[in-house]
């Protein structure tokens, strides 16, 4: 039964904290709440940091994009005002125009003019390949003086020509290709192609070319630095890619850019890729002559990434030893009045009542520990009580047998004997010897605190006999014990006492003879004896010596009735008792009050 | 239990954070400026590196031949303890004793064009020269409305990649068709006499396929004297600015090129997957493109033909 009880109890209780003690209860608590904490704020300021170093990353890269931009740019605004300086050139506008010489020979020192003029753009500029004109009236003109052309490449299908063609006047930048237009010559150039006009505006006379060095835009983004893995490439507008580092592998399908969000990316903004090949970002700007510009740059190039996440890892730990020490220290500092409690009343469990714990706080604990100090000083004087009350009513006991045993009475009584023995009285031997066994043996014998009334009635019988027999012709006695009562319990050698008192101070210095009238009744729920007697009485002085006790000195007057009390309150309270009524020359009655108790098994 | 977890994390970020660079040490058949095509298969590498975050040493003779050089490089690439090396192995004892060495070394090996049996097979990206073969073949059949009468200019009997594309070749235009093959080495001279002498005696040859660059030349200039330059179809393995304007000029009808910018870029690529410990295909084969006049200007064809510097 206890056992389900002790299970019911769980189930309702379930505790917030599985723990055995307060002390760990506490220290859990305290390591989640610092744990939590330090996660959160590290995991925030790692997202923080992050995050700057991307826009850093970021406003970075797309400065870097835009010198590209304005370098390329410049290359090419470059081209646009040689070919403007072609175009308005006047010889340039004779030598393509169809109303011209003649002969060769006048043609020359045109040519010669021309290819000088551009012979000398070409000494300033080393990004410039070469620099041409074709006019439709079939004649050519170059930067070197004898131009070669390549007999199996036809200018007409010349991916630059048919655009310049196409434009009607406006400039032509081509893809990076090569340029075979001359002979034995194999260049990669990226080439800006215009259709030339004639002086009335509308006719189109030739078409001038302009061929930039390849390797100028490539030496340009390969010194890009956008760490050790980035790179920049170039699109047109139709998603083709100009430039790219790799181009080969694109072509091989070896990898791919994705040009789709490049071309609806907006100019000047970034996108991320994330995919088997790493993390990286994509900036993007848009050049004014169709091309967009792309740089590529690898997170982990730009974020001391690993690093800093193995660094705010071993923060944590640390923090989560820390905080596990701090809890573990103060849950413990906590929990110690606790301990010292507990320890108390472990020791006041083992029977130590002296034990008095230390009130060092005032809170709760403190109020605990000093409530618990004077439990126990409590429990303590309690114990102490009944030790000593226990102790009491051993003596009392004793002294009551003592008393019994009054030495004074055994003498006569035996004296008694003795001359009625010699008198040959042996009748009255007989009864006074018997008599005296009979009293004796109820006093000594049975350990019995309560004896029933029955009982106590023939002890004081027999006590009576003995006596009228040795006081005949003084005394006189009468018993009257309801016979409701004579069940009930009662200390033994109760009555006696009194009766030897009455006999021995009241009646036997009496002149004439004295009565002495026991009676047992019940009332209000006690039992009353009386022991009444016309005898001599007593004075206050007297009554009051009576009720000293006797601690152990053996008097005659006073020590078994003070006894008697004293085994009474020992045995039913304070509220019973012996009461004494005594009045000089007329007699005294002792009332003796105790619990009714029925005989019970 | 947190202890172990934190571990556990530090440990497997540090080593790929501080990352100190893998080596990779590439032998190539020759680092000769000149030849295009392995300077290409150089750029190819060295990009792969560069995206890797590797670093990269190239070494190679000065002549594609020069086998002593070539296992005497790889000795020293051995001693210098890299984490891979890419080679392109000259077909030789020596060169395959000092690669059986690397092997033993446990340094991860990949091999390029050239495949050559070692004891523990190891990982190879090459052209398929038998399929370029066919390739050649089928072309052949198609300029010759289906009757071709082929004869192969090689280079060495011992050249495995010679043998392979002569196989391939052979395999289709079958053995009607075939009409012999002569051996020219090195010389332009050898090459110009062995046609000269094949028009002579088997004037019916409507194809001459040349698989080195000095068979081209010698055999262009021979048609070229006998006047048969397009009327007999001369076909190229590889190519070379010589080849290229004897392409646009019509004397050479195509060329079966191959990619060597993609072999070295795999080859490295590779390597370091190897390393990474991640399952690499032992043998991959790179395309070879057929290059016509039609075509050569292609953006893509641009970009193979005309490496940029």
């Amino acid at each position: 039964m206890r056992e389900w009880a002790c299970r019911e109890m769980s189930l309702e209780a379930r505790p917030f904290f599985p723990f055995k003690s307060i002390q760990s209860s506490i220290a859990f608590a305290f390591s989640c709440l610092l744990l939590l904490s330090i996660a959160t704020t590290s995991l925030i300021g790692y997202r923080l940091s992050v995050q700057a170093v991307e826009n850093n990353s970021k406003s970075y890269m797309k400065e870097v994009i835009n010198q590209v931009n304005t370098n390329i740019q410049s290359y090419v605004d470059n081209m646009e005002n040689i070919s403007l300086l072609a175009m308005t050139n006047k010889d340039v506008k004779y030598y393509i125009s169809n109303n011209s010489f003649i002969s060769d020979e006048e043609s020359r020192p045109y040519e010669k003019r021309i290819s000088d003029l551009f012979q000398s753009i070409l000494y300033t500029r080393k990004d410039i390949a070469s620099i041409m004109v074709f006019g439709y009236n079939g004649r050519f003109v170059s930067d070197r003086r004898i131009t070669l052309l390549n007999p199996n490449a036809h200018l007409q299908d010349q991916a630059w020509y048919k655009n310049a063609q196409l434009a009607g006047g406006k400039s032509v930048l081509s893809a990076p290709h090569v340029q075979n237009i001359i002979r034995n010559e194999y260049r990669w150039v990226v080439s800006l192609s215009r259709e030339l006009k004639n002086v009335d505006g509308l006719t189109a006379d030739g078409i001038f070319l302009v061929d930039l060095n390849l390797s100028v835009i490539n030496d340009l983004c390969r010194q890009i630095n956008l760490g050790p893995k980035g790179y920049v490439f170039i699109v047109d507008q139709d998603g083709n890619i100009v430039y790219h580092p790799q181009q080969q592998l694109i072509y091989s399908n070896l990898r791919t850019e994705p040009i789709d969000r490049v071309r609806t990316a907006a100019s000047g903004t970034s996108f991320q890729v994330n995919d088997e090949e790493g993390k990286r970002f994509y900036s993007v700007k848009d050049t004014n002559f169709g091309w967009k510009i792309v740089g590529v740059a690898y997170e982990t190039d730009l974020i001391g990434y690993k690093s800093t996440l193995g660094n705010t890892l071993l923060i944590t730990f640390g923090a989560v030893v820390v905080s596990l020490v701090v809890s573990v220290a103060l849950s413990r500092r906590l929990s110690r009045p606790i301990r010292d409690l507990q320890r108390s009343m472990r020791l006041v469990e083992k029977g130590n009542f002296d034990v008095k714990t230390e009130v060092t706080q005032m809170n709760e604990i403190g109020q605990l520990a000093r409530t618990f100090n004077m439990m126990v000083g409590q429990i303590k004087n309690l114990m102490q009580e009944i030790i000593a009350t226990q102790e009491n009513k051993r003596r009392s006991e004793l002294q009551a047998l003592q008393a019994q045993i009054n030495p004074h009475f055994l003498y006569n009584t035996l004296d008694s004997i003795v001359w009625m023995a010699e008198q040959k009285q042996h009748e009255e031997v007989v009864l006074m010897t018997s008599a005296l066994a009979r009293l004796f043996r109820a006093g000594i014998t049975k350990d019995q605190e309560l004896v029933p009334i029955r009982v106590e009635m023939e002890h004081i019988r027999n006590y009576l006999l003995i006596q009228k027999m040795r006081y005949s012709h003084k005394l006189d006695y009468r018993l009257e014990f309801d016979d409701a009562v004579l069940n009930d319990r009662t200390p033994k050698i109760l009555l006696q006492p009194f009766v030897e008192n009455a006999i021995y101070h009241g009646i036997r210095n009496k002149p004439d003879k004295g009565t002495i009238v026991i009676r047992a009744k019940e009332r209000d729920d006690q039992i009353v004896f009386e022991i009444e007697d016309d005898g001599l009485g007593m004075t206050e002085e007297q009554l009051a010596k009576i009720g000293k006790a006797g601690d152990g000195e053996y008097r005659s007057k006073g020590i078994g009735i003070s006894n008697v009390d004293e085994r009474i309150k020992l045995l039913f309270g304070p509220a019973y008792g012996v009461r004494i009524r005594s009045e000089r020359e007329a007699g005294t009655c002792v009332t003796i009050a105790i619990p009714r108790r029925t005989a019970k098994g | 239990m947190l202890a172990v977890l934190f571990a556990a994390f530090y440990f497997r970020l540090y080593p790929v954070g501080s990352d100190d660079a893998r080596t990779v040490v590439v032998v190539l058949k020759s680092t000769n400026v000149r030849s295009d095509f392995w300077q290409t298969a150089a750029g190819g590498a060295q990009a792969a590196a560069k995206e890797a975050g590797a670093r990269i040493e190239v070494l190679g003779p000065l002549k594609d031949t020069d086998a002593a050089m070539q296992a005497r490089l790889l000795a020293e690439a051995l001693a210098s303890k890299p984490d891979a090396i890419v080679a392109a192995p000259i077909d030789d004892d020596r060169v395959a004793a000092a690669l059986k060495r690397i092997e033993e070394a446990g340094i991860e090996l990949v091999l390029l064009d050239t495949p050559l049996t070692l004891p523990k097979e190891p990982v190879s990206v090459s052209g398929n020269h038998r399929e370029a073969g066919r390739q050649a073949g089928r072309l052949a059949v198609q300029l010759t409305d289906g009757k071709p009468v082929a004869a192969i200019l090689s280079d060495y009997a011992v050249s495995s990649v010679s043998a392979q594309r002569e196989a391939g070749v052979r395999e289709i235009v079958g053995p009607a068709g075939f009409a012999g093959t002569y051996y020219i080495e090195d010389s332009e001279e050898k090459a110009q006499d062995a046609v000269r002498s094949l028009l002579a005696a088997k004037p019916q040859v409507n194809v001459v396929l040349a698989l080195s660059e000095p068979g081209v030349l010698g055999a262009a200039k021979a048609l070229q004297e006998a006047d048969r330059i397009g009327a007999v179809k001369l076909l190229a393995f590889d190519s070379s600015l010589s080849e290229i304007k004897l392409l646009e000029e019509g004397g050479l009808a195509a060329m079966i090129v191959q990619r060597p910018f993609n072999m070295g870029y795999l080859g490295v690529k590779y390597a370091l997957r190897q390393l990474e410990r991640k399952r690499v295909q032992r043998t991959t084969y790179i395309d070879t493109i057929v290059v016509t006049k039609d075509n050569m200007y292609s953006p893509e064809n641009q970009k193979l033909l005309f490496p940029f510097q």
